[in-house]
């Protein structure tokens, strides 16, 4: 199970962080250094995407400049999620593109992540969270259709 | 969603334009006053108190703290509009916790919001629920979400919502989810069309099954049909493919779901997943060039290899699994040699030979080099998992010499497990102390208090290990600097066996005392306290050393510290006492035995292990430590259910002893009670004539009402059988999820397995038949249950009993009346006879009805012998039952109907007690009058 979700830039400002866990907010902010701290100086070509962390572990990706991070269970299928996360920054891609919005801020040649910059994160975080709920629920994978998702994600857009 | 806030994207801006930290500050402070106050004066529009509500959730994910906006955030949740509700729900789920009184304000809006037509708005409050999801939210909504998910009318996306609300709210709150209640209910949604609410529901029955795991057994068959569907039949829309894998992760958590249950014994199932597991296998052998294709790939494919292991270690499939795992824990690809080592000690954890892994020691102890940390991990589990008597030398030398450099997250662990292995697998007493000493001089910081406790314990608890270990202690004293951990131990160690090396040279009392007391500086009070009661213990053996001992217990006496100081008192005063006193002499006798005591080592270890959502289905360490813990838990799963399976078969056997008159000679409350508890049989005096009926003939209707007919024919040769079970749909709509399972009590003497896993609609107005293969391995005297389900815009569940009785496997043989009655009379009387006396009914020209006696007999297949009884309206018959494994059981009948009295006597002789009152209960049972 999923116990949280963050995207943190290399500098370590959280700019999308999921909790499917009660912590306090005390917690959360201790909980955000210590992944930043824990994921941000790993080799990225001779390193593995996981990390223990405490008695879980972390999945991590990098895309651009974003470290998209999820903390799952010792026991967890590692590139399962590994690949979800990719599922999802793929669809932030595509409904960013639908969205038409900021996208003049490219800034990145990521091959995926040219749609979606941190930027978007933060001016939609509200949008961000909607899609989150339609791929994760409850700190299990909800839908693994990118179509699925995203035309569901085009309905909603269209409600007043 | 559609409009963007222009006031809110400015004030995005405004703070990202925010030069420094108290800018910022003065931005954020400056705009909430501003809300405080449109707050204040009221009076605002939908769209303005949204935008404010966003304003201040972006300020709390800034890492503000935000107190105000609660009550405007519960007002949205009202809203009409989409986009205001969105927003007050995003508000609610990240500025409230689960605590927060104004939660009790969202209930009755939530339950508003579940029970409206309309699934935008189902949507919205199921994942406000699944992301917040208090104990008074799950006592007040559970039901309703439980309903949305069931519910024929609900669209995939609610279905998906709710399964996923569901399992939140019984991780969190199980006691409010009667799992077992609604088990077959739920499972019965794996068979959804929509491969989005399959994954959901999986993860819901998967959480559920593990702690319900008889309740949820069919998702078993479910989860082995769906693999099929998916990798052998391709059975999938392609929005559900992922860079061409049909969804990896829904393959992933069925694959998990399996290893939650002991290996299946049904061939029909073992053969399929055989093929499934073979062709993840075949498939992962082309790899591709693209990376997400062969991690999703891999991902399937090293839980079809955690699956096979606990299928069964020695097949073939996990040697080739061992295969693909030595070439993966060479890969250049980080990732891969990291799953590669976890998943061999996965293997390591559980096969019998660890011949096969020991090949690759060489790569494995390398590994412990690698780059990655996360490597390094792995293969240390490894090699804890691969250790037995023969490698341990070489991997705990391997390991001491790697803690030396080893990470500093990782020596504590290190240090545990090389404690562990070497007091598990250790070889010779020597070998012990000098490992044990050496890890604890190596690891200093790293050394628990538990690990030196347990050297302590053993050394005490070992004869012939006390004067070489206090030898080997004394050697790494005399080293210049000794770690604590190290004092404490030789403290301990020389005090209670320091006299056994005394007299020899270089081992003197007085050379123990220096080597001990020059390192007494550099400790902590509690380590000075156990030197001090060592030296009192040397007080007692060592006279010699007396005065200097003393001289310390007299500084000692003015230490600041208490403890230090009042043992420092009694010991002087102790010490003091005249030589002839006893005292001393008593209190420092040496140390009993300890007595034996679960290792520290191993619960330390396993602190970490309890902390998974899901539970584990296997651990680091050998097989015993595996098998250890598989029992342990059976009988904790076993405990825990017991107050269900007490109360359950009561209220069903009452049932079917009232109700059941005309059957009462299938004893079912006799048999023992199963491991697993028995389906409640539907009841109805129809369903009992079919019943019975079907009990002498090979064909027949075996249940019908308005939606299904179910007919069987069956054939019978020996001890094996084969029915051909028919499923009419007599409606005009599909039966789905239609799903049928055979219960026997007792497995070891009957088995009844469906030779295809039978497909799970039943089309309008179709009929489908299942074969069912039988064999009688020994004598049984419960029948097998049918219990046939499917969702009919309900779901409904019929169980009936199959015409499956001990009597199918009976040949009819021959005798002459001589024979015969030399057989009669070897059998003998009670035990081996069975015999009653019941009522009949007499034909309709008042007759005894001959010819149904007959057909019953024969029917029974007992062969007919002419001839013997002298009385034509008597029956006499013969046969014998086939079984497997008990071989062949001889029975003799005879049937006396007395027209005047209309009274039958029946009288039944076996070599088996068993099998004569069984075949005088199904013959009596079909001729007994109704009364």
């Amino acid at each position: 199970m999923i116990r949280f979700i963050l995207v943190q830039n290399r500098q370590g400002k959280t700019r999308l962080s999921k909790w499917y866990v009660p912590y306090d907010d005390e917690e959360k902010v201790r909980l955000r250094g210590e992944v930043h701290r824990l994921v941000a100086p790993r080799d990225q070509k001779h390193q593995s995407n996981f990390v223990e962390f405490k008695n879980h572990k972390i999945v991590y990706r990098r895309y651009a400049g974003l470290f998209f991070c999820v903390c799952v269970d010792a026991n967890d299928n590692e590139l399962a999620y590994l690949e979800a996360i990719h599922l999802f920054v793929e669809i932030l891609g595509k409904s960013f593109m639908l969205s038409a919005y900021l996208t003049y801020l490219l800034a990145d040649t990521d091959a995926f992540f040219d749609n979606v910059c941190e930027l978007d994160l933060v001016f939609n975080f509200y949008k961000v969270y909607a899609i989150l709920d339609e791929i994760f629920l409850a700190g299990e994978i909800e839908e693994t259709s990118k179509d699925v998702v995203l035309s569901r994600l085009e309905e909603l857009e269209k409600l007043e | 969603m559609a409009a963007n806030m222009r006031g809110l994207t400015q004030f995005i801006a405004d703070i990202r334009g925010a030069r420094v930290r108290e800018l910022e500050e003065k931005r954020i402070n400056k705009e909430m006053a501003n809300i405080r106050k449109k707050f204040k004066d009221g009076n605002l529009d939908g769209y303005q108190k949204k935008k404010y509500v966003a304003k201040i959730i972006f300020t709390y994910i800034l890492g503000y703290k935000v107190d105000v906006g609660h009550m405007e955030a519960v007002n949205l949740i009202s809203s009409t509009k989409y986009s205001e509700k969105q927003i007050g729900y995003l508000a609610v789920t990240l500025l409230m916790h689960e605590n927060s009184d104004f939660l009790r304000l969202v209930v009755n809006s939530i339950r508003k919001d579940l029970d409206e037509n309309n699934e935008i708005n189902n949507c919205l409050a199921l994942h406000a629920i699944a992301n917040v999801g208090s104990s008074e939210m799950a006592e007040a909504l559970s039901e309703d979400v439980h309903r949305l998910l069931i519910s024929p009318t609900s669209q995939t996306f609610v279905k998906k919502k709710a399964a996923l609300t569901l399992l939140r709210l019984y991780r969190k709150h199980p006691e409010v989810i009667p799992a077992a209640e609604w088990a077959s209910r739920l499972v019965s949604i794996m068979d959804d069309q929509d491969l989005g609410v399959v994954i959901c529901v999986t993860s819901l029955v998967m959480a559920l099954a593990q702690d319900h795991l008889d309740a949820y057994a069919v998702c078993y068959t479910k989860a082995v049909d769906r693999l099929y569907r998916l990798i052998i039949q391709h059975e999938y829309s392609a929005a559900y493919a992922y860079y061409k894998v049909p969804s990896p992760w829904l393959q992933v958590k069925l694959l998990r779901l399996l290893q939650y249950y002991p290996p299946t014994e049904d061939p029909t199932l073992q053969k399929a997943l055989q093929e499934v597991l073979q062709t993840i296998m075949n498939n992962s052998a082309e790899p591709s060039r693209n990376v997400q294709h062969n991690n999703a790939q891999h991902a399937v494919l090293f839980e079809a290899i955690g699956l096979a292991i606990h299928l069964d270690t020695n097949s073939p499939l996990v040697d080739t699994a061992a295969v693909l795992l030595a070439r993966f824990i060479s890969s250049k690809e980080t990732n891969v040699r990291y799953l590669g080592l976890d998943t061999m000690a996965h293997l390591a954890a559980r096969a019998d030979s660890l011949d096969p892994l020991k090949k690759h020691q060489g790569t494995i102890i390398l590994s412990l080099r690698d780059k990655d940390i996360s490597v390094r991990r792995r293969a240390l589990d490894l090699l804890y998992s691969m250790c037995d008597v023969d490698n341990s030398e070489l991997i705990v030398g391997e390991l001491l010499r790697y803690l030396k450099v080893a990470d500093y997250a990782l020596r504590e662990e290190m240090v545990l497990k090389i404690a562990i292995l070497t007091e598990k697998y250790a070889s010779s007493y020597k070998w012990y102390v000098d490992t044990i000493l050496q890890l604890i001089s190596a690891a200093g910081d790293h050394v628990g208090d538990e690990v030196w406790y347990r050297v302590v314990q053993i050394i005490t608890n070992t004869e012939d290990l006390q004067e070489y270990a206090a030898r080997v202690v004394f050697e790494h004293l005399k080293a210049p600097a000794a770690h604590e951990s190290l004092v404490k131990v030789g403290g301990y160690i020389l005090g209670e066996y320091g006299h056994l090396i005394a007299n020899e040279s270089g081992y003197s009392p007085i050379e123990q005392f220096q080597a001990l007391h020059s390192k007494s500086q550099f400790c902590v009070a509690a380590t000075r306290s156990l030197l001090l009661s060592t030296y009192i213990k040397w007080v007692n053996v060592f006279p010699e050393i007396k005065p200097q001992l003393i001289n310390i217990f007299e500084r000692y006496r003015h230490v600041l510290d208490a403890e230090l100081q009042q043992r420092a008192c009694e010991f002087y005063a102790l010490a003091c006492r005249p030589d002839d006193d006893e005292m001393l002499q008593n209190i420092c006798e040496e140390m009993p035995p300890f007595p034996p005591r679960v290792s520290g080592l191993m619960s330390q270890l396993n602190r970490k292990l309890g902390d998974t959502e899901d539970k584990r289905t296997w651990i680091h360490g050998g097989k015993e430590m595996n098998l250890e813990r598989q029992l342990t838990k059976r009988k904790a799963n076993k405990d825990a259910e017991a107050p269900v399976n007490e109360s359950a078969p009561t209220s069903g056997t009452a049932e079917t002893d009232g109700m059941m008159n005309s059957l009462a000679g299938l004893d079912l409350s006799a048999s023992s009670r199963p491991e697993s508890e028995a389906p409640r049989l539907n009841v109805g005096p129809s369903i009992d004539k079919w019943l019975n009926k079907l009990t002498y003939s090979a064909e027949g209707v075996l249940y019908e009402d308005v939606q299904l007919q179910i007919g069987v024919k069956s054939r019978y040769q020996g001890h094996l059988g084969q029915l051909a079970i028919y499923f009419g749909n007599k409606v005009s709509a599909p039966l789905t999820s239609f799903t049928s399972t055979v219960y026997v009590s007792d497995p070891e003497a009957l088995s009844a397995t469906f030779a295809k896993i039978p497909p799970n609609v039943l089309a309008p107005r179709t009929q489908s038949q299942q074969i069912l293969h039988v064999e009688c391995k020994k004598v049984f005297t419960s029948i097998p249950i049918l219990t046939v389900s499917f969702l009919a815009g309900a779901h409904q569940s019929i169980s009936i009993r199959l015409p499956i009785t001990i009597t199918k496997f009976f040949e009819g043989v021959k005798f002459g009346q001589a024979d015969f009655f030399e057989r009669w009379k070897l059998i003998g009387g009670p035990p081996r006879e069975s015999q009653s006396v019941f009522p009949v009914v007499l034909d309709s020209t008042g007759h005894v009805d001959l010819a149904r006696n007959r057909q019953v007999i024969s029917g029974n297949h007992l062969e007919i012998l002419e001839e013997i009884d002298s009385n034509s309206s008597n029956i006499v018959g013969a046969g014998v039952l086939h079984t497997s494994v008990d071989g062949k059981v001889g029975c003799l009948l005879r049937l006396e109907p007395n027209r005047e009295a209309k009274l039958c006597r029946i009288t039944v002789r076996s070599t088996s007690e068993d099998v004569a009152g069984e075949v005088r209960k199904l013959v009596e049972s079909v001729l007994r009058a109704e009364s």
